[in-house]
């Protein structure tokens, strides 16, 4: 059940994945940093906020004046300020609501990834209240229609004695210390939530991605300051809490749920809410993801060189003292709470190389599963005779669609868990030992790893940048990364295939 | 080409911002209707008069509690009602609050009316009386289109006040 919601979800996803393709190469598309551009999104609202701060007047009868002011008289800078702060807020929704729904679909939130989906939803509920006490504070009649449907949301939970939302009925019944309150909200209080819960959500993730790509930042900057510049954001009428405001420009991305206080009841909103949010925090065990085993440290060939422990994007290896009385200071060990069986661990490892021939192949840490051994013996049965040349190495992730298209077309690929569990010395395995004239890596569709960072540590070691490094020998125009250009423009991998068999085959021509 | 398909991917996010930061827009109330919004907290009486102990039933007391009179703390229900003529806008029957009901009880509703005369009335019970009200008032009113009419309970003047 759950695994045909992720499939559909996935190919519903896909919908919009295809025509961002075309426009981004695997580096730049947005939706593999989704996570980072909410960040950065929130460093615009940041920016943009304190310069909004300098000159904005918290009281409920000068508020609305220094907000004016900064739209129409000072609109070159403060009314742009405005602008990207309200805009960028937006564009963030909209991030957050596509990072939860691939980390979804994408089945990245059981076993150990629990943690950051759980720690997520708290965010969520800190960036609503951020966003509409933001509206709050302009004091326009938007403003007064947020402040009187949020008192109502509260005072339908029964802890308050006094009705909140009766303070809004008249001028004279609004003190400035209300309205004070929601300033320290929005501007101190829940900001302080916001950062903790960040880092809570990404503090057990190896290098987490906190910021995208420059051109993408800049991209994205630009986009929103030129929504600035041609639709400004602009204040309605000042709040006159003796009339009922009647048409408002609405903000669908903080304010949706709104509208249900007056259709069905606050209880009802509250219960739906909550509820959704019940869901989300119970979704990792719903049903419980099956267990994998874990990597296995062999400390025979273990010297402590710390690389797995480098490589893990979920920190679940770590160096500890060494307890066989080797000479090495540490070993690795690992922690089977975290470890999700991606094999990072076992392609940063030097000794997982398959050209060892005196001694059996065990690594200094492996999958049990799938051993190095296993990968190294299923190159060798898939191989193909050499009368069909150009012969290509085909290497699948274990759970990638286009490792199961290439299946399905009947294609001989050799399927691991992530490309990085793939110790480079195997791609020069294939090639030296004559396996292959070429290797195709299909990796995950467009570089989105499934395993955050094995598209990233395959292009660092075969670009020689990481250890354990590709050896000089191995020619690289006889590789190709299928999530880079030009082979991820071409969408089928079978077709990407021919395309890189047909490029051998002129190289051949070529000599 | 993929710089074009590029500056478009960021232009459509950018128009769907826009967009849905603005619209579609929403109305609270239609053109030609007004609010009356109710908004009243109010401590009704208790539900007894408060009794003097006997001597003797406060020498069973320990000495710190020897209060002389014993009063019960819950309060009555409050029920409210407003017409506009002859047509109920609203009415209902309010529990105090606290977990010995002994606190406020708490009125917030918005009723929507046509703009235009209404010969407003409303009145509260908080004497426990299962017909007639404690406190009553009546007021000719105007409202105009998109007006928010509110009607309180002063605490203090322990009147209505409809404005």
């Amino acid at each position: 059940m759950i695994e045909r919601i992720h499939s559909l979800g996935r190919g519903a996803f896909e919908l919009l994945r295809r025509p961002l393709s075309r426009a981004f190469d695997s580096e730049q598309n947005p939706l593999n940093h989704l996570g980072a551009l909410t960040i950065y999104f929130c460093w615009i609202v940041l920016i943009s906020g304190i310069w909004l701060l300098i000159f904005f007047r918290t009281s409920v009868s000068s508020a609305f004046e220094s907000v004016e002011y900064l739209t129409r008289e000072q609109w070159y800078l403060g009314g742009i300020m405005r602008s990207l702060h309200r805009y960028a807020s937006d564009a963030l929704i909209i991030t957050i609501l596509l990072h939860v729904i691939k980390e979804f679909v994408f089945n990245r939130y059981r076993l150990n990834r629990w943690f950051n989906w759980v720690t997520g939803i708290p965010l969520v509920w800190i960036i609503f209240p951020l966003g509409i006490t933001g509206y709050w504070l302009v004091w326009d009649e938007l403003a007064q229609y947020v402040a009187i449907a949020s008192a109502e949301l509260l005072d339908s939970v029964p802890i308050f004695t006094n009705s909140m939302a009766g303070n809004f009925m008249s001028d004279e019944l609004l003190s400035d210390r209300f309205f004070t309150l929601m300033a320290f909200l929005h501007l101190i209080g829940l900001p302080i939530f916001l950062v903790f819960g960040i880092w809570l959500h990404v503090f057990r993730l190896n290098g987490p991605r906190i910021n995208p790509p420059r051109r993408m930042m800049a991209a994205a900057l630009l986009a929103m300051l030129v929504l600035s510049v041609v639709y400004p954001a602009i204040s309605h009428d000042k709040a006159d809490l003796s009339m009922a405001p009647q048409v408002l420009r609405f903000d669908w991305f903080y304010l949706h749920v709104y509208p249900l206080i007056q259709r069905w009841s606050p209880g009802w909103v509250w219960f739906l809410l909550v509820g959704i949010s019940v869901l989300l925090t119970i979704a990792p065990w719903a049903p419980p993801a099956r267990k994998t085993t874990v990597a296995v440290v062999d400390l025979d060939n273990c010297n402590g060189c710390k690389r797995c422990v480098d490589d893990c994007p979920f920190g679940a290896v770590e160096m500890v003292p060494r307890t066989d009385g080797s000479n090495y200071t540490h070993e690795a060990s690992v922690d089977e709470e975290l470890c999700i069986s991606c094999g990072i661990c076992v392609g940063a490892c030097p000794t997982a190389t398959p050209f060892r021939s005196r001694s059996a192949l065990v690594p200094g840490i492996d999958l049990p599963n799938q051993t190095a051994a296993d990968i190294r013996q299923d190159i060798i049965d898939r191989a193909e005779p050499p009368a069909n040349a150009p012969r290509v190495m085909v290497f699948g992730c274990r759970d990638d669609e286009q490792t199961k298209r290439m299946l399905k077309a009947g294609q001989n690929v050799v399927t691991v868990r992530c490309m990085a569990h793939l110790q480079p010395s195997f791609l020069d395995f294939v090639l030296s030992r004559d396996h292959a004239e070429g290797i195709l890596l299909l990796g995950c569709e467009d570089g989105n790893c499934n395993y955050r960072l094995g598209a990233e540590w395959t292009e660092a070691r075969i670009g020689r940048e990481r250890d354990p490094r590709l050896r000089k020998r191995t020619d690289t125009s006889r590789l190709a990364m299928g999530w880079q250009a030009p082979w991820s423009d071409i969408k089928d991998p079978v077709k990407r295939l021919a395309a890189f068999k047909a490029s051998l085959e002129n190289e051949e021509g070529n000599v | 080409m993929k710089l074009f398909y590029e500056i478009l991917a960021w232009a459509v996010f950018s128009l769907v911002v826009g967009l849905l930061s603005v619209w579609p827009r929403y109305s609270l109330v239609d053109e030609h209707n007004a609010i009356i919004t109710v908004t009243i907290s109010h401590a009704a009486q208790r539900i007894g008069e408060c009794r003097i102990l006997t001597q003797e039933e406060l020498n069973k007391l320990p000495p710190n509690m020897r209060k002389p009179s014993d009063c019960p703390r819950e309060r009555h229900a409050v029920r409210f009602e407003m017409r506009s003529g002859d047509n109920v806008l609203y009415e209902d029957v309010l529990l105090p609050s606290g977990v010995w009901s002994d606190g406020k009880a708490n009125i917030y509703q918005r009723v929507v009316v046509p703009a235009g005369r209404h010969d407003v009335y409303v009145g509260m019970n908080d004497s426990g009386g299962e017909t007639g009200f404690d406190y009553e008032t009546q007021a000719s009113l105007d409202i105009a289109s998109g007006r928010n009419v509110v009607v309180r309970f002063d605490p203090e003047l322990q009147q209505f006040t409809i404005r």
